[in-house]
């Protein structure tokens, strides 16, 4: 794993905008997608990372039968709330299929991959790895290689989803680029693959009574959200929701994999494992450097970088009221003063490729950058 | 090869975008026609085989053609006029394109070929195999589903061969 130094495309902004409709390639006025640098593995390194992943969807999977098996004392060790339990164990059984989702993954080429996290629920950063670091590759490099296999997969992910001719509706929060962008890149997938396929606003879903509408009236009979089961089942349509009138993607039994404290508990699972770092949801089970996360926090907020106590580093945002996992500390690897997080995604529950982010900072948030990747 | 072989969107950056990789090879086969239904192509090959082709491409096509909820977004992609309506079996209605005929060739071989083809929105008969357009031909300025009125694209000529003629002569590359 090697980071290079490398030429821009002269016409890259225009040529990403035009040719790919990527409009998020700047996020308030700070480079997002960087062509200025990228990463070379070796194929044995992308096996690795490929084994890794495949080994952390089957023990994360593995965790929620266990979990819904031993029922409330687990959702409560989860936080999960008790409305959601019902819904969690019934999508489990009836066997609903999952999309995708995104391990975080600290790596430096060398040792084994450890997973920082698991972004089981609404994941993002999902366009750029797919589309746009391939497109980047195809211009540069067609003969190489690289370890992303994602849009390929995606499309196949939703021939096999089983929806029949159901009204597949994508929904996002209303005037988000990013993640308005990333479910307009899913619906494509989804078109393609030959899905009935609509967009609305999170915010302009109706309820009539009896099923969810769309602006025109027409019934939304499954429904991609990216947006937070946790913060769905709390809101008004939420037992609507919950009542499984409407097939929901990701399924609700990705709750407890979506909240960190499920680090805990993988740890708990198995103890010791490669790629996991030690983790527990009480103060002071974790020795030495170790990071204190929110179980329900996304883009880094509110994380604590701990020394015996003693705050080293910390993120500011609206997360932590259900409490924190502490996790042992891991090295993310610095390449010419930038921290290197690998996104490893699944795609029906099988790894498909990987996206790299950098930040400055030892904490990756939504200000870092995405870099592309190539391996030979 | 752990990427994607090739990566086309459908609804996002320009129209009909097909990125194909170089060793993307799964187009038309060279003996492949267009009929617009199956009496055209009976004037050229057996009833049997022709009404066969029509009838699986026509299930290919209501099973894999891009579906829209809003009759705006199909005619961005296919034109004006070009989209018709369907009733979903939840009682909604939507969108896709009209089948305006059907590919169809690799008559010597054992694997017959299909692929429905549609008209985009400049006037280009497109196919959709497994995600990709690919270009077919054109329809002509006077509409009508006849085979009078579509003009194959020039086939694009691959040469082959240009490397190897060393491991041929020496065989073994490796040391």
């Amino acid at each position: 794993m090697q980071r290079h130094s490398v030429t821009p495309r002269p016409d890259w902004r225009e040529h990403v905008e035009r040719d790919l409709g990527f409009a998020f390639h700047t996020i308030d006025g700070a480079l997002y997608w960087d062509e200025t640098a990228c990463y070379s593995f070796t194929a044995a390194q992308v096996d690795e990372l490929e084994a890794a992943t495949n080994e952390l969807e089957q023990m994360s999977l593995a965790l929620v039968g266990d979990v819904i098996s031993k029922g409330e004392e687990a959702f409560e060790r989860l936080r999960i709330p008790r409305v959601a339990w019902d819904a969690i164990a019934g999508s489990w059984q009836a066997g609903e299929k999952n999309l995708y989702g995104r391990f975080d993954l600290a790596y430096d080429g060398v040792s084994p991959p450890r997973l920082l996290e698991y972004n089981a629920d609404t994941p993002t950063a999902l366009f750029e790895a797919a589309v746009v670091q391939w497109d980047w590759l195809q211009s540069l490099w067609p003969e190489r290689d690289q370890f992303n296999s994602i849009h390929e997969r995606l499309i196949e992910a939703w021939r096999n989803f089983g929806l029949g001719g159901a009204h597949l509706h994508f929904s996002a929060v209303r005037n988000h680029l990013e993640d308005g962008g990333t479910v307009d890149y899913l619906r494509d997938t989804a078109m393609q693959a030959g899905l009935l396929t609509d967009r609305i606003a999170i915010e302009d879903i109706g309820w009539d009574g009896a099923r969810f509408r769309d602006l025109d009236g027409n019934a939304i009979e499954a429904l991609f959200k990216l947006y937070p089961w946790e913060w769905l089942v709390e809101e008004p349509f939420g037992e609507h929701l919950l009542s499984g009138v409407t097939k929901v993607i990701e399924p609700a039994w990705k709750m407890v994999l979506s909240n960190k404290a499920s680090l805990a508990l993988l740890w708990e699972m198995a103890p010791n494992h490669p790629n996991l770092l030690a983790a527990s949801l009480d103060a002071g089970g974790i020795a030495g450097k170790q990071a204190r996360k929110p179980i329900y926090s996304r883009e880094g907020g509110n994380v604590q970088l701990l020394d015996g106590g003693k705050v080293l580093q910390e993120t500011g945002g609206i997360y932590g009221a259900e409490g924190f996992v502490y996790q042992a500390y891991a090295q993310i690897p610095s390449f010419d003063g930038n921290h290197a997080v690998i996104g490893s995604w699944v795609i029906a529950s099988e790894a498909a490729g990987i996206g790299i982010r950098e930040d400055v900072s030892a904490i990756t948030s939504d200000t870092s950058r995405f870099v592309p990747h190539y391996f030979e | 090869m752990k990427k994607s072989r090739t990566v086309k969107l459908a609804l996002l950056g320009g129209a009909s975008l097909a990125l194909a990789a170089c060793d993307d090879n799964s187009g038309p086969p060279n003996d492949a026609r267009y009929f617009a239904d199956a009496k055209e192509c009976a004037a050229i090959y057996d009833d049997a085989s022709c009404r066969e082709s029509a009838r699986a491409s026509e299930q290919t096509h209501l099973a894999q053609a891009p579906k829209f909820g809003r009759k705006e977004e199909c005619e961005q992609e296919f034109g004006a006029g070009n989209c018709e309506t369907r009733q979903s079996a939840g009682g909604g209605s939507y969108f896709m394109p009209l089948l305006m005929g059907y590919m169809m060739g690799n008559m010597m071989g054992g694997n017959r070929f299909n692929e429905p083809v549609y008209r985009d929105r400049q006037g280009n008969a497109v196919m959709n195999s497994g995600g990709r357009a690919y270009n077919v031909g054109s329809f002509g300025a006077t509409a009508g589903r006849t085979a009078a009125s579509f003009r194959p694209a020039a086939p694009t000529q691959i040469a082959r061969g240009g490397f190897g003629a060393g491991a041929a002569k020496f065989g073994s590359i490796g040391s």
